[in-house]
């Protein structure tokens, strides 16, 4: 366990760079991504082939859209048009979770530049689902949702096309549609799930997202803009989100839940294992300075041990995380500060009281040994095996201690943790079932749980190992 | 002049029930190359003299004093430091008893026995490195030893291992407190013979503390008799061992049991005596099969005797019938008599039963006189101090002794 833990410390950063992580929590990073989405071995249990998310790249990169651009003069007037194509085959049993389309525009002061979108579907059907003027220029992107557009935004007419269509088509009728899907103001109160109407099988079924079958096929994106100067340009690309991803899923902005979960090993062991190290270690040696030199050290030692004991570190940390934020190395060494007596301090000496009486001290006394010769070469290597054990069975409580501040959202604000990301997932109510997620966000808070479990457990087991080692009546078992 | 002379050491304890007399008033003296042995019952102190020579004192020590005289030097007079610089393995080493244990279990044979070598001198590891395993071959161990841990070794090993330890600063005298105990005979035998060896070859002298008679008359030239903290005789080996003049050394060399001996091994009665309170006179006298008037019973000794007798099968028949007995003072008790008669008559029946008992039990031989007061009956017993060790070479300390000699 803690062999696997340790490769995957060391292979993490190798696979996954630390610029993944840096780009955490920079939202532009993930919007190729879907939100929400389960894992994609999930599908298993609901025995339907869920979509994949479908890229459609920019022009010139490979699968990307097609491009024909012209421009040409009449009458001392300069037309330019661009025609954008893309298609990608889909054969999912479920709609997708989202559709979006990104254009970077360049346009002269010309009012009027347009853009149009049709949409076409397996049975040779093509919606012309929304018209748009351009509000950004390149290198920004116009941002257009085909499946949960707003009011402002111009792709809000996806609605309204799709109505118009399917009376068109005879699929329903205006009262109908009206009926289900009330406007006022031309507002949609309740709108429609257009994913269910652009992908369903034309009849009946598809006004219902319940009913709506997924039709299975090839489908396309044509863009056509109409600019007015010469240096007019447009490109486009296209997200059809899925509803699994990846080996973890996503969160609530489609970040990569692996990723987080991966860098979670590295950053709990090394802040388990450096916590343990450091806090362990202080106790260790000041525990046996106090129970080798006793006296006045003896005395000021467990004094302040037992202050430090009373003292609760958790709402310390609470406290100084909300007043300062602390980054995850500050949180280490307050909790290193906090640690620098305690139980161990208190486990040691009497270890060492112990050891003290044993004869081949009294031989190094005799031959001439100083004090602190004696010390660190005779006892404190008799006292390391335990405080192997210690070190090993005080690392969770330094991982526990991390995660617990994380999910109050006291941690290292940067740092994907696997406490912070409980923490994000308790925020977005993730284990609340509801009509998307019927069994709540389990990958979301799952993983990373079963991360902090898997941790801790290896390392009670290396902790009981050491014990084993030390104590030969349970060897015998 | 002798290597080592241990004029009245004296090596107390303090404990919750008073003063351990552990080391008390011990003296002799030890001459180049000779060994001494000093052997005694378990608890009789003779780790407390070897670590108070070394110095090698407890918390809780109450009382130390004497003369040491190392090479001509009183060391007592030496602070710590020089003490620890001029007498500790340089000038006396030491094999504690028990030396499987005085091995440190988390460092090489190797670092181990150049240990004495590193805290005084400032030598490099290589050279300590070499020095150790020279050491290791004299004692017998082969130079891959060194790289090997303490619980790899045997018994046997670990003891040489010790051994070299003791010898690596080439010191003059070393004490080995019961080296061979916990070993099997085969290889007491070896370690033995090593000894014998080292102390020509190294020129050493030793303070070979034992309890096995056996192995004291293998290696010493001299044998000192441990008893309650003293030293009750101290002698040539072969004459001690021939004709010991204390009682105690009798005893002691009679309890040892003989290959194609008939007779059963002798043993002493009783335990030996509580360090916290010594008794008075002669330490020995509770036990001692020769007690006789001078030896130091005390009243309140001597009542407990008493009582020891009423319950007695072969006795408690013939003892005077007694209601109470009280102490007054070390040397007199009264002695209350049950109501069945007058208190002369007691006192008669009293005096005729100690006449008739006194050789079997020895402490009635300590009445100095029987007075029959009013009501009770007055014992008064012989006054007495512990016995002088006297004699030139071979001293020991005993009335009996005393009295033959003046
Ligand atoms: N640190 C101490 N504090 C109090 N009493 C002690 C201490 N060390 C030894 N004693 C007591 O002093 C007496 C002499 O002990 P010592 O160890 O010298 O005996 P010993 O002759 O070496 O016995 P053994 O043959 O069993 O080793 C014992 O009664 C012992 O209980
Ligand atoms: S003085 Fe001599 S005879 Fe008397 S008790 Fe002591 S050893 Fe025995
Ligand atoms: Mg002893």
């Amino acid at each position: 366990m803690l062999g696997f833990l340790i490769l995957l410390a060391v292979l993490v950063p190798i696979f996954a760079p630390y610029n993944v992580v840096q780009s955490w929590n920079d939202p532009g990073a993930w919007t190729n991504n879907p939100k929400l989405a389960a894992p994609e071995w999930s599908e298993v249990f609901t025995g339907k082939h869920l979509p994949r998310t479908a890229l459609m790249p920019y022009n010139g990169e490979p699968g990307g859209f097609d491009k024909v651009r012209i421009s040409f003069n009449v009458s001392n007037q300069v037309y330019t048009t661009v025609v954008l194509r893309s298609s990608f085959s889909f054969q999912a049993d479920a709609f997708p979770s989202e559709i979006k389309m990104f254009m970077t525009t360049v346009f002269g002061n010309v009012t009027g530049t347009q853009i149009k979108v049709f949409w076409g579907r397996p049975d040779g059907q093509e919606i012309h689902i929304f018209d748009a003027n351009p509000s950004v220029r390149a290198p920004y992107e116009n941002t257009f949702s085909l499946t949960g557009p707003t009011i402002k935004d111009p792709s809000y007419a996806v609605y309204n096309s799709i109505r118009d269509w399917l009376i068109l088509k005879n699929v329903t009728s205006e009262t109908e549609w009206d009926a289900l899907f009330p406007r006022i103001g031309g507002i949609y109160q309740n709108p429609p799930k257009a994913q269910t109407m652009l992908m369903g099988k034309l009849d009946h079924s598809i006004l219902d997202p319940q009913t709506s079958e997924v039709l299975k096929g090839n489908y396309s994106f044509r863009i056509e803009f109409n600019g007015f100067t010469a240096t007019d340009d447009a490109n486009a690309r296209a997200v059809v989100y899925g509803t699994v991803f990846g080996l973890a899923g996503t969160d609530f902005e489609g970040r990569d839940l692996l990723v987080a979960l991966l860098w979670g090993a590295p950053v709990a062991l090394a802040f388990g294992i450096a916590g343990a190290l450091a806090s362990v270690l202080i106790q260790t040696i000041l525990g046996a300075i106090s129970g080798w030199y006793g006296g006045l050290i003896d005395e000021f030692v467990q004094r302040t041990a037992d202050f430090y004991l009373i003292i609760p570190t958790l709402p310390i940390l609470i406290l100084l995380g909300i007043l300062y934020h602390l980054g995850i190395v500050l949180i280490l060494i307050v909790l290193v500060v906090f640690g620098i007596v305690g139980a161990t301090t208190k486990v040691v000496r009497s270890i060492v009281l112990q050891v003290k009486e044993e004869q081949f001290i009294e031989a190094a006394r005799s031959y001439g040994a100083s004090r602190g010769r004696i010390l660190f070469r005779y006892i404190l290597p008799r006292v390391m095996p335990y405080t192997f054990a210690l070190i090993a069975l005080t690392v969770p409580a330094f991982i526990f201690l991390e995660a617990s501040l994380s999910f109050l959202g006291l941690g290292d604000p940067m740092l994907p943790t696997w406490g912070h990301i409980l923490g994000d997932a308790y925020g977005q109510s993730a284990l609340f079932a509801s009509r998307a997620f019927p069994n709540g966000m389990w990958w979301w808070v799952f993983f990373p749980a079963a991360g902090i479990i898997f941790t801790t457990v290896a390392f009670a087991l290396l902790g009981y190992a050491f014990d084993k080692v030390l104590n030969p009546r349970l060897r015998e078992q | 002049m002798p290597v080592l002379d241990i004029k009245n050491l004296i090596l107390w304890y303090r404990t919750r029930k008073g003063p351990v007399h552990a080391v008390d008033d011990i003296s002799f003296a030890l001459e180049p190359g000779q060994t001494i042995a000093l052997v005694g019952e378990s608890g009789s102190g003779k780790t407390s003299t070897a670590n108070a020579i070394l110095r090698l004192l407890p918390k809780n020590v109450l009382r130390y004093e004497g003369k040491v005289v190392f090479d001509g030097q009183d060391v007592m007079e030496f602070d710590t430091e020089e003490f620890r610089k001029v007498v500790r393995w340089r000038g006396i080493s030491m094999v504690f008893q028990g030396a499987m244990n005085s091995l440190n279990p988390t460092i090489r044979v190797g670092g181990q026995v150049a240990e004495p070598l590193m805290v005084h001198y400032d030598v490099d590891r290589d050279e300590a490195a070499d020095q150790a395993i020279e050491a290791l071959g004299k004692v017998g161990l082969s130079a891959d030893t060194a790289r090997r841990f303490p619980f790899e070794l045997s018994g046997g090993m670990k003891q040489r291992v010790v051994i070299a330890m003791a010898l690596i600063l080439k010191p003059k005298v070393v004490i080995l407190d019961e080296p061979t105990s916990a070993l099997d005979v085969m290889t007491q035998t070896n370690i033995i013979n090593l000894l014998k060896e080292l102390k020509n070859t190294e020129h050493l002298s030793y303070i070979f503390i034992t309890h096995d008679l056996g192995l004291a008359s293998e290696l010493a030239d001299l044998v000192g008799i441990v008893y309650a903290g003293q030293l009750v005789e101290v002698g040539p080996a072969e004459g001690v061992f021939v004709k010991p003049k204390h009682p105690y050394t009798g005893k002691l060399l009679a309890s040892v049991p003989r290959l194609r001996s008939e007779a059963a091994p002798d043993f002493i009665p009783g335990a030996p005596p509580d360090l916290t309170d010594p008794p008075p006179g002669c330490r020995f006298h509770l036990r001692c099969p020769v007690s006789f008037e001078k030896c130091g019973w005390s009243a309140p000794e001597f009542i407990e005797q008493v009582r020891l007798l009423q319950i007695l099968e072969e006795t408690k028949n013939t003892v005077p019938a007694i209601e109470a007995m009280t102490a007054k003072g070390a040397q007199n008790l009264l002695i209350k008599p049950v109501a069945n008669g007058t208190v002369a008559e007691f006192a008669q029946r009293l005096t005729s039963f100690i006449a008739q008992n006194q050789e079997t039990y020895r402490f009635l031989k300590s009445v100095e006189s029987v007075q029959a007061k009013t009501k009770v009956v007055e014992v008064k017993l012989y006054e007495s101090t512990p016995p002088p060790l006297l004699g030139g070479d071979w001293r020991a300390s005993c009335w009996l002794l005393a009295g033959a000699g003046s």
